[in-house]
């Protein structure tokens, strides 16, 4: 029985996909391909993407969008490089180390995250409320995440050794069970499953002690730039449109559990917490991606403690401009 | 007293149930690491209560390990028939079987992620997992074929394709379907560590990364057996399949190396030409492949762009500096780990002589260290050992041993009866039966299993840096991950795979030195 409505869940799924760019191929005419490659597996951080597909928002610019999830070792920005993406979700301060060491021509075309969610969480029972508090303590981190970590430290003065960094799967038991102090994660997700386990966490924002960058940044490369500029601001237009209905509608991200979430091995209270805690963390007077000029400054400000020289040439904000 | 008159399979299953409930027991007082162990009951309600998560994963997992399974295996066929109707090809394509072989699963993913899509990476996870067993089971298949057989075609005037069709296919198909037997499972294994890293919906690796962020370890075990099933069920398929096509059972061996060919007649040149080519092969497969898939120089690395990356670059002092610390702590652990990984499976072996009991029903535990994903153990793992030495020893242990007891323990059964005789009739007990007679007269297992060992040492020491203690190359290689330093991923894969080869070439010296010595044949 639930094999059968399973099964149904993915055809429908893979239905929708399909027919997505047929519907506004009768509707337009004509459509182009375009491929976005996400920076996690399918979680609340891309819940405006899923909404925007599932409503067609996409079709309506004319894009037939493909949506490539992501994982522990897919590097967004390879994707881009290796010509399978149009466009990736990454982290700024990689994706400026990738154009200043390796020559990589990305543009930053605009942000999801104005404050990276990434923070320090802690169990309440031994709280760690500041930068300060980690110096003696273990700190489990995404080895991938290292260099944002050392950044905050270098920016409030604290020495890298005064900190035990060990390498964090993803599995919040060790902190649970006290076997470290700390963990580097999702401010919008973990305290949720700390919660679940009976425990209470406490946490702050890298972002608020100093390493002001943003997250999820909407990566180009510069030939896409120039072959498919309308493309590009049609992507970001659309996806606009379909986080501020989400923000708006807080059934929808309940209403996909089935499809766009079915079978990640979270539940779907935890999209809802983690849904409703990144909306301080996304919008903006100026609209969602928007990237401001102080933003902007205080992410190359930020950078440059872990000696990443981030200039302004890197940003393109022209095609918010065009939204 | 009863149990004496019982078969040993009953006394094996008596253990395990047994130690199933002692596991019970300790998981409900939640004893071992605060409950980080749950008990087998918790697991199986887990299990059950989200089965409808698993079919779609169940059948991706399948998907890619069944066509990585195919093509592997259809490539190691093709190539075991060509090195014995060829043998100077075997001798060529030596290095290339060997680098292989010696391809840690971890520092290779990565890169396949960067050059291949989609599915890809999980089926050539898979296929790469296949080959080495298969093609070394049909060579030793067909070259183990009876003299008198392969006369009576030739008499008759039969050709090379003759014999092979005729005489060798069919005697080589037991050792065949054993090769596939072990083949399958670990194709299992090879797409679910790509799916593990790849991106993509579906399969259980992807299942298992989702369920990470829950610290809920009873849906982490159940993910993790249910891959156990999966590979266990693989290999039985095949058993069942083989005993239905020929009629017997072999013994299961781990087939270690490739037959060697004659070369003793050879002129010194031909056969410094031979070794040269053999050594160059695997670098211009590297060429070859990074040419077809046509990947950016910037992703993937030639040998003459890694070679720029560690030496030409303004960067390279940085980067070899980096790159010698993390060997620096990665290699002594490799020996430590290696030493410690074989004396736990000549233990294990000789205690299966001893106690063959005990040693069939820890044989399930052993079973499911080799299949379960050691990322599900991890957080297990850190809070029983921490994140020190002992953490890094424990996960290189449980990754090698087992193919080296199966190897060694093979050997101590082939041990000639009639050798073994004599000292029992001089009175002597089982301790210096051992001592005098199995022990030197499986040496050449003992190496076999060495060889095996080597690889999987280097593999166990970078999992536990990559996920607990944050050192070593395992570390570097996921740093550089973050860092897209694509140089770095490309020197850690290509160093790790050296080192493995390094290491096997001179197990493989110091075998034969042995063996002549003592006039006994490698099992080559």
């Amino acid at each position: 029985m639930s094999l059968t409505v399973n099964r149904r869940h993915f055809l429908s799924l893979a239905a929708a996909g399909a027919s997505l760019p047929l519907t506004s191929r009768i509707a337009f005419g004509q459509t182009s391909p375009f491929t976005m490659q996400a920076a996690w597996i399918n979680d609340a951080e891309f819940a405006g993407y899923f909404l925007a597909i599932d409503r067609g928002y996409y079709a309506d610019e004319a894009l037939d969008l493909t949506y490539l999830s992501g994982g522990p070792d897919v590097i967004p920005e390879s994707t881009l490089v290796a010509g399978r993406a149009d466009l990736a979700l990454t982290t700024p301060d990689t994706t400026i180390k990738a154009i200043t060491d390796q020559g990589a021509p990305f543009k930053i075309v605009g942000a999801q995250y104005q404050k990276n969610p990434i923070g320090i969480v802690s169990l309440a029972s031994n709280p760690i409320t500041s930068p300060q508090d980690l110096v003696g303590k273990t700190l489990a981190v995404p080895p991938v995440n290292v260099i944002s970590v050392e950044a905050m430290l270098a920016i409030n003065g604290i020495e890298r050794s005064a900190v035990n960094i060990v390498p964090y799967a993803y599995d919040p038991t060790p902190l649970i069970q006290g076997e470290i102090d700390a963990s580097l994660d999702f401010t919008t997700n973990v305290p949720y499953t700390i919660a679940q386990a009976g425990a209470e966490a406490t946490s702050f924002l890298l972002y608020d002690f100093g390493f002001t960058i943003y997250n999820d940044t909407v990566v180009v490369t510069q030939e896409a730039l120039a072959e498919k500029r309308d493309q590009i601001v049609a992507f970001l237009r659309a996806s606009r449109r379909g986080w501020e209905e989400n923000f708006a509608d807080p059934d929808y991200v309940p209403s996909i559990a089935d499809t766009w979430f079915a079978g990640t091995g979270r539940s779907i209270e935890n999209e809802v917490y983690f849904n409703q805690a990144q909306q301080p963390l996304m919008e903006t007077p100026n609209g969602i991606f928007s990237m401001s000029e102080e933003d902007i400054e205080a992410n190359i400000e930020a950078m440059a403690a872990v000696g990443i020289t981030a200039t302004r040439e890197m940003f393109d904000t022209t095609l918010l401009e065009e939204i | 007293m009863a149990t004496d008159r019982m078969p040993g399979w009953v006394r094996g299953l008596l253990y395990t149930l047994a130690l199933l409930v002692l596991w019970e027991g300790v998981g409900q007082l939640r004893l071992v690491a605060g409950g980080a162990l749950p008990p087998p009951t918790a697991i199986a309600l887990r299990l059950f209560a989200d089965w409808a998560d698993y079919p779609n994963h169940i059948l991706a997992t399948i998907q890619g390990a069944s066509i990585g399974f195919v093509i592997g295996n259809a490539i190691a066929l093709a190539a075991g028939v060509l090195f014995v109707l060829f043998p100077v090809t075997s001798r060529v394509a030596r290095g290339l079987n060997v680098a292989i072989y010696a391809l840690p699963p971890i520092a290779i993913s990565p890169i396949l992620v960067l050059t291949l899509s989609g599915m890809a990476p999980r089926v050539v996870l898979a296929a790469i997992g296949c080959y080495f067993v298969t093609m070394t089971a049909t060579v030793v298949g067909l070259s183990q074929t009876d003299a008198r057989a392969v006369d009576v075609v030739k008499a008759y005037g039969g050709s090379k394709w003759a014999v092979l069709r005729l005489v060798q296919w069919r005697s080589a198909l037991p050792s065949i379907l054993s090769g596939l037997r072990i083949a399958a499972p670990n194709a299992v294994l090879g797409a679910i560590l790509a799916e593990f890293g790849g991106g993509g919906r579906w399969g259980l690796g992807v299942y298992l990364l989702g369920s990470l962020g829950r610290g809920e370890p009873d849906r982490l075990w159940g993910i993790g057996l249910m891959a156990t099933a999966i590979a266990a069920f693989a290999y039985l398929a095949f058993a069942v399949a083989a005993n239905a096509i020929t009629g017997t059972t072999q013994a299961v061996t781990v087939p270690s190396s490739v037959a060697k060919a004659a070369d003793r007649d050879r002129p010194v040149w031909q056969n410094a030409t031979i070794a040269a080519a053999s050594v160059a092969l695997p670098f211009g497969v590297w060429m070859l492949l990074i040419w077809a898939l046509g990947v950016p120089a910037m992703l993937a690395k030639s040998p003459a762009g890694l070679f720029e990356y560690l030496f030409l670059m303004p960067n390279s002092p940085v980067a070899q500096e980096r790159l010698l610390a993390a060997l620096a702590q990665t290699l002594p652990m490799t020996l430590i780990g290696m030493v410690a990984g074989l004396a736990m499976a000549l233990g294990l072996a000789l205690a299966s002589q001893i106690y063959p009991a005990i040693v069939r029903a820890f044989m399930p535990i052993a079973l499911v260290t080799q299949t379960m994903p050691l990322v599900a153990l991890t957080p297990l793992l850190v809070l029983m050992l921490g994140r020190g030495y002992s953490l890094i020893l424990w996960v290189t242990i449980s990754v090698t041993f087992f193919p080296a007891f199966v190897t060694m323990a093979q050997g101590l059964i082939l041990v000639p009866r009639a050798a073994l005789e004599v000292p029992r009739a001089y009175g002597a007990g089982i301790l210096t039966q051992l001592r005098l007679v199995s022990l030197p007269a499986s040496l050449p297992y003992l190496f076999a299993a060495t060889r095996l060992t080597v690889p999987r040492a280097l593999l166990g020491v970078m999992i536990a840096e990559w996920l607990a203690t944050g050192t070593g190359l395992g570390n570097l290689l996921n740093q550089s991950r973050g860092y897209l330093d694509y140089g770095m991923i490309w020197t850690v894969a290509v160093v790790s795979v050296l080192i493995s080869v390094a290491f096997y070439q001179i197990v493989v010296v110091v075998e034969h030195r042995v063996l002549d010595r003592l006039g006994m044949a490698s099992t080559n």
